[in-house]
């Protein structure tokens, strides 16, 4: 393709030799040779190369030249110093890739509006009270968070669902859903795990979401599935709707299709598929929980979303949907405080957690990121600062010759597009990998492809916003101070000018950048070193050796006697195999990130301490490694009786204040009484982060699946092999699901830490790198600029050592300079991210912060030696003749 | 290079409007044009050939002329220059202009 200033340079070319050749033609004709001819034509036609010019200048296409012969230029200087304009360009693509990956998590995590029409009239509902109602009993879906002195949990009874509905109507229309648990479903022979959620019937159309193929939920065995999920397991079958899809072996009829947009009701759902909570598999299990409880007012389990009707403030919706609650709720508080209230949130960037659980990170990860970003700018600032004093001889000239400066400022930030335009690019194929190790480092439970940066207009835009902006912050100054140069002193002056003045913008900007530098590496070594603790925390039990995974027989429509057969099978195949030293089964996965909590209280005591609770097998504490302290284990016996004895952890006694543990009694929530057997050490629950008591009970007979752990003498890994032999044998039609050693389990549930201490330390030595990078190009630069003056006084008698000493210790008094002023910013950035409970409380741990200043003095010494000693080993004559 | 110096040059002006006039009768090549100008006025206007071409490059992005490569009367290709509808108007405002500006310059100077 010919570029049309391209064609019309050459037919300008072509026009003025047409001239000349046909000027020659007279001139020939009139006696002259071809040769005397040609040199008169042109003599006549006068300079041409100065018409062409101005021809040129005349051009349409004069600025789109221009721009290309600044980008020829701009090109061919970054071509003199590849070393430096690769740093440069690196440093760049590194700043902005990491800003868009980051960028786009924080947008989808914060600001990401749900796909629906409308969606500011889209409400979360909670209840809000200051101690949990009594008597009151939750599902397993669903949570609770306290903010203050409130509980805040997000679960409601069908009652007061229906009361609000009806009570609401024609100012908010209230639609309910549960989560769900991971399914497995099969289609057309294909088997996959995926999660489904039950939902009200009319809660798509409260979204106003229509399916893109079939139709909404009818009351029949229907599912609703994701674009996603009918382009990865459907086959992207155009006949999906109507056909049958097996969900945890019942078949489900396929209603629709979502629309592609709708990728969940919050940004990381995994919910793919869509069923009415009455024909959830939650609900169809066999002794399913909901189904039993589901018209009890106490049972609260469903999470319920709403909409307010136009022109309905959020006040008028909550005062409504209090007023109804209320009414619904039968419970006994204790005092008017007790009573919950709804709390409405608003929810037009989708519903649940992920917001309260990642929020915060996503905040502070941005804000670091754009800290580095910020290092990376004063870097290229830098280099076009000095590149811009190297030439400033040639502009000077330039200016002389009539060159305006607006012309100059344009050519400058020319250069710096170019670089911005590199870097941009290369930095979109940084944030793909860095999504790509976000991706790996990423919380389960979470939907990777809607909260990381993938290959689509969105990252490309972004990307390209943030390079321009980039462009603004490292471009314009340099550019603007390069073309401003007063031209007769420059000239005179010529190379040897050490003006001091001159590099104080330089400095500055590597002051800020070490400042920055200090922020960013305490940060990276604190959360890492967070991680670390948080790992090595005492566990209360043996994490090593230990193996977990689930077994789900109530999906095969195990029930009853059936089901007690079953798993005394399983204890006692599995426990017969060489190498395992003890094997329990437990209705809650240990260390799963969540579980099931209940109040507990001494019989007829007020007090009441939230604790975990195993419902567990007699060899449960042995598999998992928990010491019993006081006491005994439960027996087996005990556990096939169903006996009401427990053995509780330390915590426990503590807490309620018990002095004589052994054959005390304990109530929970329900009412129920427990005996006390024994008393454990205290151990860990769900997670590391959260000490908890812990209520060790017996298993129920009837519960669908359970988590089987085994304690093994040898690798826990290699028992599998036998236990799936074993477990064949008792039934091949029930699979070994979640598969996982302790220690991989125990790393499932630090994950939203591992990201963090992840990002955040790959931030740290992202700025170590650029900090150094940024002195050693200021002090190189400098000492390559004043070699004459260096070269004097050598001549002079100047020891290399003094020399060496005076560019080193320049170097290092901006390093320093840069970090005392950085460690205040440090501390209090450390204040404000406890005060966010981004860190755990307590005082700050200060060695972090030594230590990332010994790291950065150790990079900015490495950074400044290399210059210094070239300083001190010029040679005198050298240096004098060439400056 | 800043485009005002150029525009108040006399000279340039009066470029333009030859130009202009020159290309009245029909279109033209720069040569062409070149000739007729410098040719019968080669004593008064003491310039080189090229510089024309500057003032036809600004009319045509002005508009005031259309160019178009057709073969010329030797037998080679040459860029023809017309007269625009807008480049006419030009030509009799700037014609008006310039009777009443010698008419004035003639009157002071010869009154």
């Amino acid at each position: 393709m010919k570029l049309p200033w391209n064609k019309e340079r050459a037919d300008l070319d072509r026009e003025v030799a047409y001239h000349i050749d046909s000027l020659a033609d007279t001139y020939q004709a009139e006696g002259l040779s071809r040769a005397e001819a040609l040199r008169k034509a042109r003599r006549e036609f006068g300079g041409i190369d100065l018409v062409k010019d101005q021809c040129r200048d005349e051009s349409r296409w004069r600025l789109a030249t221009q721009f290309m012969q600044d980008l020829q230029f701009g090109w061919r200087m970054m071509r003199k110093s590849p070393a430096i304009s690769v740093a440069a360009v690196a440093s760049l693509a590194l700043g902005i890739g990491a800003t868009t990956a980051i960028f786009t998590f924080a947008e989808a995590v914060l600001w990401r509006k749900l796909p629906v029409p409308a969606p500011e009239q889209i409400l979360e509902l909670y209840s809000e009270s200051i101690a949990p109602p009594d008597r009151l009993i939750r599902g397993s879906s669903g949570s609770n968070f306290r903010d203050g002195g409130l509980r805040v949990a997000d679960y409601f009874s069908q009652a007061a669902v229906a009361a609000m509905t009806e009570r609401a109507a024609g100012k908010v229309e209230i639609a309910a859903h549960i989560y769900g648990q991971p399914v497995s479903v099969s289609y057309a022979g294909n088997v996959a795990v995926s999660k489904v959620r039950g939902v009200s019937p009319n809660f798509f159309p409260l979204l106003r979401i229509h399916p893109a193929a079939g139709r909404q939920l009818g009351s029949g065995l229907e599912v609703l599935v994701t674009h996603g999920f009918w382009e990865r397991r459907l086959q992207r079958s155009e006949s999906a709707p109507g056909q049958t899809l097996r969900i945890n072996n019942l078949p489900y009829t396929i209603a629709g299709i979502l629309p592609r947009d709708f990728a969940g009701t919050s940004p990381g759902d995994e919910a793919e598929l869509y069923t009415t909570i009455e024909q959830s598999p939650e609900f169809l299990a066999p002794d399913s929980w909901y189904r039993r409880r589901k018209d009890d007012p106490f049972a609260w389990w469903m999470q319920v979303i709403g909409r307010r009707a136009e022109g309905v403030s959020n006040q008028e919706a909550q005062t409504v949907l209090n007023a109804a609650f209320a009414a619904s709720w039968a419970g006994t508080p204790k005092s008017a405080e007790d009573t919950p209230r709804i709390r409405l949130a608003d929810a037009s960037t989708g519903i649940g957690g992920l917001r309260r659980q990642m929020g915060d990170p996503a905040w502070i990860l941005l804000g670091l990121v754009t800290l580095v970003l910020l290092v990376a700018c004063a870097n290229i600032a830098n280099l076009l600062l000095s590149r811009a004093a190297e030439r400033e001889k040639e502009v000077a000239l330039r200016i002389s010759l009539g060159c305006g400066s607006g012309r100059l400022l344009r050519q400058f930030l020319t250069e710096s597009f170019l670089l911005a335009a590199l870097g941009g690019a290369l930095s979109a194929a940084v944030a793909l990998g860095i999504g790509q190790l976000m991706r790996a480092v990423l919380p389960v439970g979470l939907n990777a492809d809607t909260l990381l940066v993938d290959a689509s207009a969105r990252t490309l835009a972004a990307t390209a916003g943030i390079s321009l902006l980039t462009l603004l912050l490292f471009g314009l100054y340099p550019a603007w101070r390069a073309s401003r140069i007063d031209a007769s002193p420059a000239l005179k002056q010529g190379i040897a000018n050490s003006n001091r003045h001159r590099w104080l913008p330089a400095k500055i900007l590597v002051l800020a950048q070490v400042a920055l530098g200090v922020l960013l590496v305490t940060a990276g070594i604190l959360y890492t070193g967070n991680l670390n603790e948080i790992v090595a925390r005492d566990s209360g039990f043996d994490r090593t050796q230990s193996l977990l995974f689930d077994l789900r027989p109530g999906e095969l429509g195990y029930s009853g006697d059936r089901l007690e057969t079953y798993y005394r099978n399983v204890e006692e195949r599995l426990s017969a195999i060489p190498g395992v030293l003890s094997m329990g089964l437990s209705r809650i996965r240990p260390m799963r990130g969540g579980g099931f909590h209940d109040g507990v209280s001494l019989p007829g005591g007020s007090k009441s301490v939230n604790s975990g609770f195993h419902f567990a097998t007699a060899g449960f504490l042995p598999a998992l490694g928990v010491q019993i302290v006081a006491g005994r284990a439960l027996t087996a016996e005990e556990v096939r009786a169903g006996r009401k004895v427990v053995v509780v952890s330390e915590l426990l006694v503590q807490s309620l204040g018990i002095r004589a543990p052994l054959g005390a009694k304990i109530e929970d929530s329900g009412k129920n009484v427990w005996e006390i057997a024994g008393v454990a050490r205290n151990a860990s629950y769900s997670r590391l982060t959260n000490p908890m008591p812990v209520v060790y009970r017996p298993l129920p007979k009837d519960i669908p699946s359970v988590t089987v752990v085994l304690r093994t003498g040898v690798p826990p890994l290699s028992v599998l092999p036998a236990a799936r032999h074993a477990l064949r044998e008792i039934d091949p039609g029930i699979p070994l699901v979640d598969v996982f050693s302790m220690e991989q389990q125990i790393s499932r549930t630090l994950q939203r830490e591992r990201m963090f201490a992840w990002l955040c330390g790959s931030f740290g030595v992202l700025a170590l790198v650029l900090c150094a990078v940024g002195l050693y190009g200021l002090m190189a630069h400098s000492t390559a600029r004043r070699t004459p003056e260096i070269g004097i006084r050598i001549a002079l008698g100047a020891p290399s050592r003094a020399v060496l000493r005076q560019i080193a210790s320049e170097g290092m008094a901006l390093a320093c300079g840069g970090i005392i002023l950085g460690a205040p910013i440090a501390v209090y950035a450390a204040h404000i991210a406890q005060k966010q409970r981004m860190l755990p409380e307590g005082a700050i741990p200060y060695w972090t912060l030594f230590a990332a200043i010994g790291v950065l003095l150790a990079a900015a010494f490495a950074a400044v030696a290399g210059p210094a000693m070239r300083a001190a080993s010029i040679d005198p004559m050298r240096a004098l003749r060439e400056g | 290079m800043p485009e005002k110096e150029k525009r108040s040059d006399l000279l340039q002006g009066t470029l333009d409007l030859l130009i202009l006039k020159t290309l009245r009768p029909g279109p033209l090549h720069g040569y062409g044009i070149a000739q007729r100008i410098l040719n019968s006025s080669r004593n008064v206007l003491d310039v080189q050939q090229g510089s024309l071409y500057p003032a036809l490059h600004r009319l045509e992005r002005k508009g005031a002329v259309s160019s178009e490569w057709k073969e010329s009367e030797n037998g080679r290709m040459a860029k023809f220059y017309a007269l625009t509808t807008s480049g006419k108007k030009q030509l009799s405002t700037e014609l008006d202009e310039w009777k009443r500006y010698t008419a004035a310059i003639s009157w002071v100077l010869e009154g």
